[in-house]
């Protein structure tokens, strides 16, 4: 294979994003392995605004 | 005469000679038999057999089939008879198939885990590999058979009803939770894995290497995680050793004249005084290589040594972040759950311990991915590490930084009361840790006098379903409590049960948790004595989940939305944890509570509620309840709400708990933010917390932070290709994007396991 051939080829296909989430205590490289109701609770968690209101 | 038959499941029921009759008629036609009447005149021979033998016993199922059996070939319908007998086999199997175990096997061994929500219970195992999946058939096998067989009923069926959950009922006979080593009193003369003896070592990477061993071995001996109470008190000897050998080396290379003597000399300094990179051991150093050698080549060979020194820890720092993330303990299914402590060791090894796991860990893995294990903890403490001018703040800082890029270190706080109580300066074993998820194991009801945490952990724990209770009382606030103190009873007997059971087991069965002494009081115990006394320095702890719905269920708000709530739930955390002290002093066990880390639990429960109770808002209609006294995570409310409302249960929770606080965007751009959130926790008497936030990370250029639908450095989505044009001119892209320096020193580093 040649330089130009080379430059062209597409890389990263299949290839997913990595989303790294503590789930109870401990990291976790992917959500795949989460159970189903761990899953739920990450998709509702909502963010703690720290500025406003004390 | 027989009236009645036992059935399979053990209910009487009425004995019906019409069913025997059917039964050998079948078999018969099968042979091409069609005579009725025949099949019951031979029925009616069996019922007589029946009577002749069990004159006052009822018959079971089997012994009624072994009749027929018998009756069929002694009237000489062989036939019929291995007909009859195929059949029955055929039955049994059936039978047998459809049992729930059976069942369980077979959606283990021929669904995926995506499909199969058995399989993600633990997201720390991967299920589809063949050792994941072992483990899951012994897991799945043993708790069947403890519920049949080992449980007393009450307990078997509360657990099985969702009233409490028993935790690790998998290894209910067999082992204990978890457990902090004394890595310091481990080395100390060296120590045996069970498969070869290891010498006490003799360099900071040999320290970093062998403390990996411990926690792998221990982590076989339990079934819990594994944690190391004072990382860098245990591994600063370690970076003192180097520092002789390096000094060596440097005279070495200068090709200067040394003696055996000086190391001698330089090593029995070591044993006495403990550091020797402090100002006194420096001093030492000076005047014994002042002996031969003139003072600014003595300074110059002492600032070499303390640079390779350096170099040296932190790629044994390196070295255990790396084998805490790929060595794999429990058949191969995982990597062993560790935790580590650290942080107010202000000696220069321990600092210089501390700086370097944390410099190891913000680079991340071979490609910079954020390492999974071990859980960090940094110890804070006044006078120490929290206030500029304190010798260890510089650490406070770094620490901070750290955690802002990924996600550890944790944070606990040695000046809150609770923790306070324990703390005795010069004294590190009396520095509260916490391990894993969140346990807290430090005060000592079996013995007053040490009140540490070294050598001691969990024994198990049982969660109770607060939600079924606060639905069940239907607004009756005193009646929920009544039911909640016969719910917390039953969980002590069964946690005493457990005890029973688990001190029965000998020293020999825990070769290296009782066998090495890393158990307080183990390395008094002979191979076939019981564990029974030595346990007793463990916790059994009650732990609970959902206190926001049992609180929407008693007063129709949780604690995050009224005074009432708030009221009411330390109340009803305040009573579990009065109920533990009375149990605690009556039995002088470390009963305590815990702030359950639900996992798997966190849909089981509220699967059977809903099914009992229907789908009630903010209570029942989720797909989990909350982790323990937690603010729901849907719950809007400000960082600094959330720490000020959850702060009172670290208090009443001593068997363990942590604050969260989810943080939008990047902290890693608002340090000062991130610094303060930690400062608010330490302020408001928060035991233990941590600060999530999202960390992203795309494989194929190489980049982390926070990835939406598209990386923001090579543009691509979640799963599409990039053309490798594009990437390469993308800043920073080479596969291997860490400094120059970086690799080199990645070139140099030898494997981490050979000592």
């Amino acid at each position: 294979m040649n330089n130009k051939q080379n430059e062209n080829m597409i890389v990263g296909e299949g290839v997913r994003f990595e989303r790294i989430r503590r789930i109870t205590g401990y990291l976790v490289g992917t959500m795949d392995r989460f159970n189903n109701a761990k899953r739920a609770e990450v998709s509702e968690r909502i963010k703690h605004q720290t500025s406003c209101s004390r | 005469m027989v009236a009645f038959i036992r059935k399979r499941d053990s209910r009487v029921a009425p004995f019906d000679v019409n069913k025997i009759a059917q039964a050998i008629f079948k078999s018969a036609e099968s042979q091409g038999g069609n005579d009725f009447a025949q099949s019951m005149q031979i029925a009616e021979k069996v019922r007589e057999e029946l009577e002749g033998t069990f004159v006052e016993e009822v018959p079971n199922v089997e012994q009624v089939q072994d009749m027929v059996e018998k009756t069929l070939i002694k009237a000489g319908h062989d036939r019929t008879a291995k007909a009859y007998i195929l059949y029955r086999e055929q039955r049994t199997r059936v039978r047998e198939r459809n049992t729930r175990l059976m069942t369980t096997m077979r959606d283990l061994t021929f669904q995926d885990a995506s499909e199969n929500d058995l399989k993600r219970e633990n997201a720390n195992i991967d299920g589809d590999t063949p050792m994941g999946t072992m483990l899951k058939y012994g897991s799945e096998a043993s708790k069947q058979f403890y519920e049949m067989y080992l449980l007393n009923e009450k307990h078997s069926l509360a657990h099985k009803e969702g009233d409490i959950h028993i935790h690790d009922l998998d290894f209910f006979s067999l082992t204990t939770t978890c457990c902090q080593i004394d890595i310091q009193k481990l080395f100390k003369n060296g120590f045996n894995t069970g498969h070869g003896f290891i010498r006490e070592p003799n360099s900071i990477q040999s320290y970093a290497a062998l403390t990996c061993i411990a926690i792998q071995s221990n982590q076989n001996d339990q079934h819990g995680g594994q944690s190391i109470p004072g990382f860098e008190f245990g591994l600063a000897r370690g970076v003192a050793k180097t520092f002789i050998s390096k000094l060596f080396l440097v005279l070495d290379i200068l090709d200067i004249d040394r003696t055996e003597s000086v190391r001698i000399d330089l090593r029995s300094y070591l044993e006495t005084y403990g550091s020797i990179l402090n100002e006194a051991g420096q001093a030492e150093v000076r005047r014994i290589l002042g002996r031969t050698i003139g003072p600014e080549k003595v300074h110059s060979i002492i600032e070499k040594a303390l640079k390779y020194t350096e170099r040296d820890t932190y790629q044994a720092m390196e070295g255990f972040v790396h084998n805490m993330n790929t060595m794999h303990s429990r058949a191969g299914a995982q990597i062993p759950f560790s935790s580590i402590n650290y942080g107010t060791d202000t000696s220069p090894e321990g600092r210089m311990v501390t700086r370097n796991i944390l410099l190891a860990t913000e680079s991340g893995l071979g490609n910079g991915e954020t390492p999974i294990f071990p859980i960090h903890i940094f110890k804070v403490k006044e006078g120490i590490n929290f206030n500029p001018g304190d010798p260890n703040y510089d650490l406070f800082k770094l620490a901070c930084r750290v955690s802002a890029k990924r996600l550890f270190p944790n944070f606990s706080f040695l000046d809150a009361p609770f923790n306070h109580a324990y703390y005795r300066e010069g004294r590190p074993e009396t520095e509260t840790a916490y391990m894993g998820c969140r346990t807290r194991v430090v005060a000592n009801a079996n013995d007053p006098t040490r009140e540490i945490v070294t050598g001691r952990g969990n024994l198990s724990f049982t969660s109770i379903n607060l939600p079924r209770l606060g639905l069940s009382a239907a607004g009756d606030i005193p009646s929920f409590f009544s039911e909640l103190e016969r719910r917390i009873d039953l969980v002590c007997g069964q946690l005493l049960e457990r005890l029973e059971i688990q001190g029965a087991r000998k020293c020999r069965n825990y070769p290296f948790l009782m066998g090495q002494g890393l158990w307080l009081d183990s390395d008094t115990l002979g191979p076939d004595d019981e564990v029974r006394e030595v346990l007793r320095h463990g916790t059994l702890t009650i732990g609970f989940i959902g206190l926001a719905e049992c609180l929407k269920a008693l007063v129709g708000t949780h604690h995050g939305e009224s005074e009432e709530a708030r009221k009411l739930g330390l109340e009803i955390i305040g009573f579990m944890r009065r109920k533990a002290d009375e149990k605690a002093a009556e039995t002088r066990l470390n009963f305590s509570v815990i702030a359950t880390p639900a996992e798997g639990l966190a849909g089981r429960f509220v699967r059977m509620d809903r099914e009992r109770f229907g789908s009630i808002p903010g209570i029942t209609d989720r797909e989990y309840y909350t982790n323990s006294f937690h603010l729901p995570v849907s719950f809007p409310v400000s960082a600094f709400n959330k720490i000020r409302l959850e702060a009172p249960y670290h208090e009443m929770t001593n068997g363990g708990h942590i604050t969260y606080v989810e943080v939008d965007g990047d902290p890693s751009n608002n340090l000062e933010a991130f610094e303060d959130i930690i400062r608010a926790m330490k302020e408001m008497g928060i035991g233990y917390g941590s600060i999530n936030h999202p960390v992203d990370r795309d494989p194929v250029c190489g980049y982390t932070g926070i990835i939406g639908d598209v990386c923001p450095r090579c543009g691509r989505r979640d799963g599409e290709g990039v053309p490798m044009e594009k990437l390469r001119n993308i800043k920073g892209y080479v596969h291997d994007h860490r400094s120059m320096e970086e690799q080199l020193e990645e070139r140099d580093k030898t494997a981490n396991i050979a000592l």
